[in-house]
């Protein structure tokens, strides 16, 4: 499999790093472009452009913290900041207006109500995603 | 792979700063924008009816029609500043760019009043709706008047904890909605429908002068949600062009669907009945008096279920808009920015929620002691709406002799040219008419008028303190610095 474009939404947690690694070695091979993203989620109750100066620094710090990950394996990476209201669909949009062969999912080990859960955004950007989708799963601790 | 994925209703993508990079994605479509404002719109028919009734009796089609063609140059007046300006803030920020901050902030602030007094009466009008379940809801003040209070402080509550809004449940509604009121028009007119009878109800009870012109003035209760869909144009692409194709369509839907259900409500009942016994649940009524028991006994129970829940979702939407127009004018500096401070861990505007929420319990409080709280309440909704449609019929005009070379991706025609300026007749006569109608209700009113005085007072003084407070002008506008809020 050849990928030119890919894209690599990040959320803050654990499997971002490992996730970016994965990216960046399926990359090397023909010199793909990677971006990653990360979706601020705005509440209903905010404009959309509402500036949340907390949220932007925690996006900031997660995307310097990917972007290092990326230069230790001698990558280079774009990085973006989105607002959207929910993160599944606009991780989808940014897929489709950049034409990417592929997302590259970093996933952690969660549960709802004692079950294991993928959440929201991975089932929606699954089921919507206009190219493949890896999702880089990390073992149980 | 899904090549046909297209983004649904309330997909938006905004991008902030990163990398000195900015870019807005916004991807709403006309429907979805259309069902926004519905939501809205479509809500206050439930109560406007009732409220027109108390006053306008058998003139309430009538009045109902010459206040549509009021919302027909006000809708218009929206379209252009909307798509000349698509951003949060609706009239508060036609009349910042229009005239000065101070403006602004009085459009703003009237705004906020009757977003306050739109949750106050969807949440009243809930029970009543709901009384069909059981009845104590409707006839008891108290218990009525209670679940009413309460209902505002669940959503109060949710608001601030920021539970998401599914979009599709809108957009389901808005469709059973327009659906089930188009079957009791049509269901109305097939086995209701009498002229000789309609006629007399119309013309033996025609109210006074006064209480024509009031009736007019709280039938623009029934057209609230321009400023929703105003509000929304920040989350589509091509504001120009979709916000005023959505707005036309609320405009032809909204009146074909409220003339036929007035005329089917005065068929169906006397105005006297409508003003008093269904005041408060109008479109209830219609289906009570179906001479059909299957279609009644189908009805009822629909309508109860249906009205109580387009209630609430516009009840919701009032919180959701008071919170995003008080976010919007704090990042103005027009008031202070504790409203627009954000909850460390909901993310949410918090103090803005409980603060307007706690105003729409105390002005539902009187309901406990039976008092006349409901038709005071369209009354004064209307001295908030109508000034805020003042300023926006006003600003627009001011920023085609202001700045005639601004950008007008939708430009009003029919249009009298005044010193050299093209001013839109439509814009005239609803500034005209608008201004007409608050004075008479500020004369005639007096709950309205010194609640409304005082709210607008309290305001001016906040606003000058704030802005003294700050070292910022009274009226000069203030650059945007793009500011972020802090916490």
């Amino acid at each position: 499999m050849e990928f030119h474009k890919i894209l690599v939404p990040v959320s803050g947690t654990e499997a971002d790093g490992e996730a970016m690694r994965l990216a960046c070695r399926l990359a090397k091979k023909n010199k793909a472009k990677i971006w990653a993203v990360y979706v601020i989620a705005v509440k209903r109750s905010l404009p959309l452009d509402a500036e949340i100066e907390s949220e932007i620094k925690k996006a900031e710090d997660i995307l310097d913290h990917v972007e290092s990950v990326a230069e230790e394996q001698d990558y280079e990476v774009e990085t973006d900041l989105l607002q959207a209201r929910e993160a599944g669909p606009s991780i989808v949009d940014e897929a489709v207006e950049r034409g990417v062969d592929l997302i590259l999912m970093g996933v952690t080990y969660k549960k709802h109500f004692g079950q294991f859960s993928l959440g929201n955004v991975v089932p929606y950007v699954l089921k919507n995603a206009p190219c493949r989708v890896i999702l880089y799963h990390q073992p149980i601790a | 792979m899904h090549n046909s994925w297209r983004p649904k209703p309330g997909d938006e993508i905004f991008r902030p700063r990163r990398i000195k990079r900015y870019r807005l994605r916004r991807i709403l479509g006309v429907p979805a924008l259309f069902s926004a404002g519905y939501g809205n719109v479509g809500s206050s028919i439930y109560y406007a009816l009732g409220i027109v009734a108390l006053v306008a009796m058998g003139a309430t089609p009538i009045v109902l029609g010459i206040a549509g063609i009021l919302f027909i140059f006000t809708a218009l007046t929206y379209a252009e500043g909307t798509a000349m300006l698509p951003e949060a803030g609706g009239s508060s920020s036609f009349a910042r760019h229009g005239f000065n901050d101070l403006a602004g902030f009085v459009a703003g602030w009237a705004l906020m009043l009757s977003y306050i007094v739109t949750i106050s009466i969807s949440a009243y009008t809930i029970p009543p709706y709901l009384g069909y379940f059981w009845e104590g809801l409707k006839i008891d003040p108290i218990a009525g008047t209670a679940t009413s209070m309460g209902i505002v402080i669940f959503l109060m509550v949710i608001n601030v904890i920021g539970i998401k809004e599914a979009s599709l449940i809108n957009i389901g509604a808005a469709i059973i909605d327009i659906t089930t009121q188009v079957s009791l028009v049509i269901i109305g007119f097939i086995l209701l429908f009498n002229p000789t009878v309609l006629f007399h109800r119309i013309f033996d009870n025609w109210p006074t002068l006064d209480n024509l012109i009031l009736g007019i003035a709280l039938a623009s209760i029934a057209y609230t949600g321009i400023e929703t869909m105003s509000q929304m144009a920040e989350e589509t692409r091509q504001p120009e062009k979709r916000v005023p194709k959505a707005l036309i369509m609320m405009i032809v839907t909204v009146l074909v669907l409220f003339a036929g259900i007035s005329l089917v409500s005065l068929s169906a009942m006397t105005p006297q009945e409508l003003a008093s016994e269904w005041a408060r649940d109008p479109v209830a009524g219609i289906a009570a008096s179906l001479p059909i028991a299957l279609i009644r006994d189908v009805l009822k129970p629909l309508i109860a279920i249906l009205a109580g829940t387009i209630l609430l979702i516009a009840t919701n939407a009032g919180i959701m808009g008071i919170s995003r127009l008080a976010f919007s004018l704090g990042n103005h500096k027009l008031v202070p920015s504790a409203l627009s401070r954000v909850h460390h861990r909901f993310k949410t505007p918090y103090i803005s929620i409980i603060v307007f929420c706690a105003v729409a319990l105390v002005i539902l409080s009187p309901g406990l002691f039976a008092a006349n709280v409901f038709k005071n309440m369209g009354a004064l909704y209307a001295f908030g709406s109508l000034l805020a449609f003042m300023f926006a019929h006003a600003s627009i005009l001011s920023l085609r002799a202001k700045k005639p070379e601004l950008p007008r991706p939708f430009k009003l025609s029919w249009n009298l040219r005044i010193k050299g300026y093209e001013l839109p007749i439509s814009a005239i006569l609803g500034l005209v008419a608008t201004t007409i109608i608050w004075i008479i209700i500020l004369i005639t009113q007096p709950y309205s008028r010194w609640v409304g005085i005082a709210w607008m007072a309290v305001g001016l003084i906040i606003y000058y303190l704030y802005r003294r407070k700050q070292h910022l002008p009274l009226t000069h506008a203030v650059k945007e610095q793009g500011d972020s809020i802090s916490q």
